[in-house]
């Protein structure tokens, strides 16, 4: 028994003890940062063009670093010589899915862009350290209805981290634990081949840089990456390069106001941040294929748009499998999912007056008859 | 006139489904656009003549005549029934005689213009499509199944 499950009151998880444990939560960290994707682009497009200019940057910046993440995760997972999966049934969540905040969860759905949007966008990229060890893990209630729990345990079901945070500290701590142990005895960890790594030279965005994964110190570095992008370093606004972290760059949304340099946490003095909640188009909320009336353009577009979706993941899927160059054009591909996702939203959703088309991303075969 | 009626009669006339239309985020605009210029009265009866003439017909080929003949044939509906249809291509309102102005409906009307669908190819400078992508074949869409426009199939005696 480790020292944290005899902190707990219940047999718990505890720590990553096996590769197999690391590849497990490797997999849920793929699944959680994919995760945020789906409703951070369907807020960005919902946008009506030409309008809310800044809304739209923000929101930009922080979906593609969310991607970084992703390909941050499968450089780990491809260093301890693990395979990466994108086309698993369950890899896309069932919205609105539960992500903890502290004590409580709290939904995530795909939606119009609105003032529950960017406090769900808040809560997505808070900051949280668990009060004491024997709170970074807590039961939760079976009866949470479909959506998925994200930064759950993927070792023992019901249980799920305080925070986001909480949820990567477990595999920094799973990774050093096995490093060392590996050294031991005289095996290394990290076997995976070099050549699977994704490098900056397949990997271009504006925010941040791909960090290819070969050792302990790198595998730390990446996922550092992630929580700083996120939630900043150290607890101030920014991370380690000094860019904004993601809950900052959306409290700028909430608060009307950009933050510039020597500004300190929830007190922006930079200039006039302008948002016109009134110029998005009303998606529907967490829409599923068998919403939209069937033989409708919209539904025959949201239905060509999830396979499409399911179909990008495999390509990305394979990217990661030793092809990395695969993302370069991934890239292309992208940016028609983009396309295809505003001429979805911009459509009526058919026999819903007010209401307008959303994108339903592929979920795997279920969805693919 | 609805914007209904405007998006029916744009889609037989440009060839992209009232879906794609409103998929360019553009037809509340154009359609403002074009009232703007000629006027409610001058786009209600271009509207009726086409709802009129040819909506009722099913046979394509006599629609297409009816449509060339009672609408782009009119010396006064004809161009205006031109203009809306290279408003949707390139997003460029052009000048009429006795409305001389030639001007870009707005911003968005670029990139969204159809002529960059038609030919599968992204507007120079706007909706980028990833770096290299243009070693790649274009993407051209497939023509509708049918030039009569969805709405008027289901309620063929509607109007």
């Amino acid at each position: 028994m480790t020292s944290q499950t005899q902190l707990l009151d219940r047999p718990l998880p505890a720590e990553i003890d096996t590769v197999a444990d690391l590849e497990a939560y490797l997999n849920a960290a793929l699944r959680l940062e994919h995760a945020t994707i789906p409703p951070y682009l369907t807020a960005l497009y919902s946008l009506h063009p030409g309008t809310n200019s800044d809304a739209r940057h923000v929101i930009r910046v922080v979906a593609v670093e969310e991607m970084l993440h992703l390909t941050l995760v499968a450089n780990v997972m491809n260093a301890i010589g693990r395979r990466v999966d994108l086309t698993a049934d369950d890899f896309v969540p069932a919205y609105p899915a539960h992500l903890p905040s502290g004590e409580t969860d709290f939904l995530v759905s795909v939606q119009p862009f609105s003032p529950a949007a960017v406090t769900t966008f808040l809560n997505i990229e808070r900051p949280a350290k668990a009060p004491s060890e024997g709170r970074r893990l807590l039961p939760y209630s079976d009866d949470l209805g479909a959506g998925t729990v994200l930064a759950a345990s993927p070792l023992n079901p019901g249980v799920r981290f305080y925070s986001i945070g909480e949820f990567y500290a477990e595999i920094d701590r799973g990774l050093r634990h096995l490093d060392h142990e590996y050294r031991q005895r005289g095996e290394e960890l990290f076997s995976g081949d070099p050549a699977w790594q994704v490098t900056e030279e397949y990997f271009y965005s504006g925010g941040g840089e791909v960090v290819p994964v070969t050792d302990l110190a790198s595998a730390l570095r990446a996922l550092t990456l992630i929580a700083e992008q996120g939630e900043g370093l150290g607890g101030g606004i920014y991370d380690g390069e000094g860019e904004l972290s993601h809950y900052y760059r959306f409290e700028q949304i909430q608060l009307a106001r950009y933050y510039q340099k020597g500004d300190v946490a929830a007190r922006p003095s930079g200039p006039r941040l302008d948002v016109d909640f009134s110029a998005v188009y009303p998606v529907a909320i967490d829409t599923e294929l068998a919403d939209y009336p069937a033989g409708t353009p919209a539904f025959e577009a949201a239905e060509t748009f999830s396979r499409t979706y399911a179909d990008f993941l495999a390509y990305l899927t394979a990217a990661y499998h030793g092809q990395p160059h695969q993302l370069l054009d991934a890239v292309a591909w992208m940016f028609r999912l983009r396309d295809d996702m505003n001429r979805l939203i911009r459509n009526p959703f058919p026999g819903r007056p007010g209401v307008h088309a959303s994108p339903v991303f592929g979920r795997g075969p279920l969805e693919r008859s | 006139m609805s914007l209904d009626d405007f998006v029916a009669f744009s889609s037989e006339v440009t060839g992209f489904t009232e879906f794609d239309l409103l998929g360019t985020g553009q037809a509340q605009s154009y359609r403002d656009t074009v009232a703007g210029v000629v006027g409610e009265q001058g786009l209600a009866e271009l509207l009726s003549a086409y709802r009129r003439e040819v909506t009722e017909l099913s046979d394509e080929q006599l629609r297409a005549e009816q449509l060339t003949r009672s609408v782009l044939g009119d010396p006064r509906l004809g161009p205006l029934a031109r203009n809306i249809i290279k408003l949707w291509y390139c997003g460029v309102w052009f000048g009429l005689p006795g409305h001389e102005d030639t001007f870009t409906a707005s911003p968005q009307a670029y990139p969204q213009g159809l002529l960059w669908y038609a030919i599968g190819a992204n507007p120079p400078g706007a909706r980028a499509p990833g770096y290299g992508s243009w070693a790649g074949p274009p993407r051209i869409p497939a023509l509708p199944a049918s030039p009569i426009p969805r709405s008027l199939t289901r309620n063929p005696s509607a109007g």
